[in-house]
């Protein structure tokens, strides 16, 4: 199973059905291994982001083929594509997006608790281990509103780990960060990959991360420009 | 699946306990409805029940009367039964006016524990006090069958009922008709009756004033005495049955007619205007206090519509994390199920309290204090939960829709 790239795209393509279409992604390929940490790289509007979201099964490409982990995903319906999410992906965003109703902690053991494999106590307990690897050790029982911006980004990259995921997507992960605390997350990123062998795909503007990516895709106006 | 379950319906508390003036406000909306079915129906249908009840027992369950509501067929017609037979010009024979067989009647009706039947029999005589004379319609009964037969007992002011029985001639009539004729309790009348039979009658007992079947212009006397002032020995033309189960009346009064002939008429039957009245009058409440439920559930869908537009970005969120559209639905249907549910509980309470302080009204009717009827059966609540969780259900789902169709890519999009 090592052979095959965790992740392979086909001449993905996705077209917004609008007057007039829009096209975001066109013709994409590429493959991506296990334990690989790769930064997706370009101008605003070059379609970093869609390409993310067709990446993480959120949207469906018009044309062309997603495979992951070798099987195909185009044609999967929407349950078997959040459970997949559920199972092997985490996200992490620019913005934290934790859920302001739920603690640090609550916010970690959501995706266990709906994904079920762990019980309440060694859910509870996992939690609590990747809150503390993050750095949070004695924050689990604070709301959102009550962290500062690194913290919260923390929590979501803890969040992103909650089911144990092969592939960990970021969209712009550090761009709310000050310099201090993007150096950190990258640093996080850099262990997930070489010490845990999940592999990392990051859509970025921060030339640190980018720099510090094994690879770089680069997109200009929906294309590959070129990968290195 | 449980899990999964408890896993939603913790989301969706932590929602609703978050936003606590809009949820007030719909449990509010749920609750006061509730309670207002609850008392509102409560006063209706105890109030029914107990026009009913008075409709029921005011005389028999079922009468059976001397008449027949189709003539008996001719001797030649039930010879053959199938044939063209037409008779002409025959000649009607007198029989003699009375239930035929009543013995017979009340043996059937007897046998059966759970009814006593009363025969009478009822004529016309003309009541002579010095210069006045007024027609009284009588009824000669047996005091002790009869009293376990009607209420009449309970409608006297004066005397009773067993008095007829002690008494040589005792007559009770009306309190209107006494004041009329000018007499009082023990005085004597002199009765004669259409086939010219004159006697001496006692009152016994008078009736209450504004009893109209009893008061204005009937009299209840002997069986025996009846039938000797109408010359009509041993004949008797109507038979009250009284039932344990009043509702069994239009069932059984059907095979009593079918088998001796007689016509036999329930209570139903004597009041079917009355009944149908009942009828109207339930739907108009019920499509009330409906409406007053499906206005409380509009509440449930505001709460839930403004939820499911706040919480767009959660949405999203929740299924980037792996959540899916119908988990998600799921999480606002029970927001709006937990609201009804939490309003249906506060309007039990509240209902409850209505209806204890419309059971502690009391009124002054004629003299008697009385308290307003109420019902309280379990039914009314089962009802008011019932069609406030479907319609609560139903108001949550419409915009929790909403929730299920949010795309996180849209979402995402427009967030970075």
């Amino acid at each position: 199973m090592t052979g095959t790239p965790l992740l392979r795209a086909e001449g993905l393509t996705r077209v917004l059905s609008v007057e007039p279409p829009v096209t975001l992604i066109r013709d994409v390929s590429f493959e991506i291994n296990r334990g690989e940490f790769v930064a997706v790289i370009g101008p605003s509007g070059c379609g970093k982001s869609s390409l993310l979201y067709l990446l993480g099964l959120l949207d469906r490409p018009t044309e062309g083929r997603l495979l992951f982990d070798g099987e195909d995903t185009t044609g999967t319906d929407g349950n078997t594509r959040a459970n997949l999410r559920l199972a092997r992906f985490g996200f992490v965003f620019q913005f934290h997006f934790l859920l302001p109703e739920f603690t640090a902690l609550e916010n970690v053991t959501l995706p266990m608790r709906r994904l079920g494999r762990l019980g309440e106590r060694e859910a509870d307990a996992r939690g609590r281990k990747l809150l503390a690897a993050m750095g949070l050790e004695g924050q689990e029982h604070k709301t959102p509103d009550k962290m500062s911006g690194g913290q919260r980004q923390r929590v979501a990259i803890a969040r992103a780990l909650a089911n144990d995921p092969a592939l960990l997507l970021g969209d712009e992960p550090t761009g709310n960060l000050d310099s201090l605390n993007s150096k950190r997350v990258i640093e996080i990123f850099h262990d997930l990959a070489a010490k845990e062998g999940r592999t990392i795909v990051c859509v970025t503007h921060d030339p640190d991360v980018a720099a510090s990516a094994h690879r770089r895709i680069h997109m200009l106006d929906g294309r590959v420009e070129r990968i290195d | 699946m449980l899990r999964r379950f408890s896993l939603l319906l913790g989301i969706a508390l932590r929602h609703i306990s978050k936003r606590k003036r809009q949820t007030l406000v719909a449990i509010a909306g749920v609750g006061i409805g509730v309670g207002f079915f609850l008392a509102v129906s409560a006063l209706m249908i105890g109030s029914q029940n107990d026009f009913v009840k008075t409709l029921i027992d005011a005389a028999p369950h079922i009468i059976i009367s001397d008449e027949i509501r189709s003539p008996t067929p001719q001797p030649a017609v039930r010879a053959f039964p199938n044939a063209a037979v037409e008779v002409r010009h025959y000649k009607t024979r007198n029989e003699v006016r009375g239930i035929k067989d009543w013995q017979g009647i009340m043996r059937t009706i007897g046998a059966r524990s759970d009814a006593v039947a009363s025969p009478s029999l009822s004529g016309a005589v003309t009541l002579r006090v010095g210069g006045r004379e007024e027609a009284l319609a009588i009824v000669g009964v047996e005091p002790g069958i009869e009293a376990q037969v009607s209420d009449v007992e309970q409608y006297l002011k004066e005397g009773r009922l067993r008095n007829l029985e002690t008494t040589q001639g005792g007559v009770i009539i009306g309190e209107e008709m006494a004041s009329r004729l000018g007499v009082r309790m023990g005085d004597i009348m002199a009765a004669t009756s259409a086939r010219g039979v004159t006697r001496t009658l006692k009152i016994v007992g008078l009736f209450e004033r504004g009893r109209g079947q009893f008061g204005g212009s009937s009299g209840y006397v002997l069986l025996r005495e009846a039938q000797s002032l109408t010359s009509q020995p041993f004949v008797i033309n109507r038979i009250g049955i009284r039932l344990d189960d009043p509702y069994a009346a239009e069932d059984i009064a059907k095979r009593l007619e079918a088998r001796y002939g007689y016509k036999a008429e329930s209570w139903q039957e004597r009041s079917a205007d009355f009944l149908s009245l009942l009828v109207t009058r339930n739907v108009i409440m019920y499509t009330v206090i409906s409406a007053i439920l499906l206005v409380a559930s509009f509440g449930i869908y505001t709460v839930v519509s403004t939820s499911v537009a706040d919480k767009r970005r959660d949405i999203a969120i929740m299924r980037s994390m792996g959540f899916s559209s119908g988990d998600l639905q799921a999480v606002f249907v029970m927001e709006g199920f937990t609201l009804a549910c939490i309003g249906v509980l506060a309007g039990w309470g509240l209902g409850f309290a209505l209806m204890q302080i419309l059971g502690s009204v009391e009124f002054n009717i004629q003299g008697s204090t009385e308290t307003m009827p109420l019902d309280r059966s379990f039914f009314q609540y089962a009802i008011s939960a019932g069609a406030s969780l479907f319609s609560a259900i139903i108001a949550a789902w419409l915009p929790a829709r909403k929730a299920a169709q949010v795309d996180p890519v849209d979402i995402l999009r427009g967030a970075v």
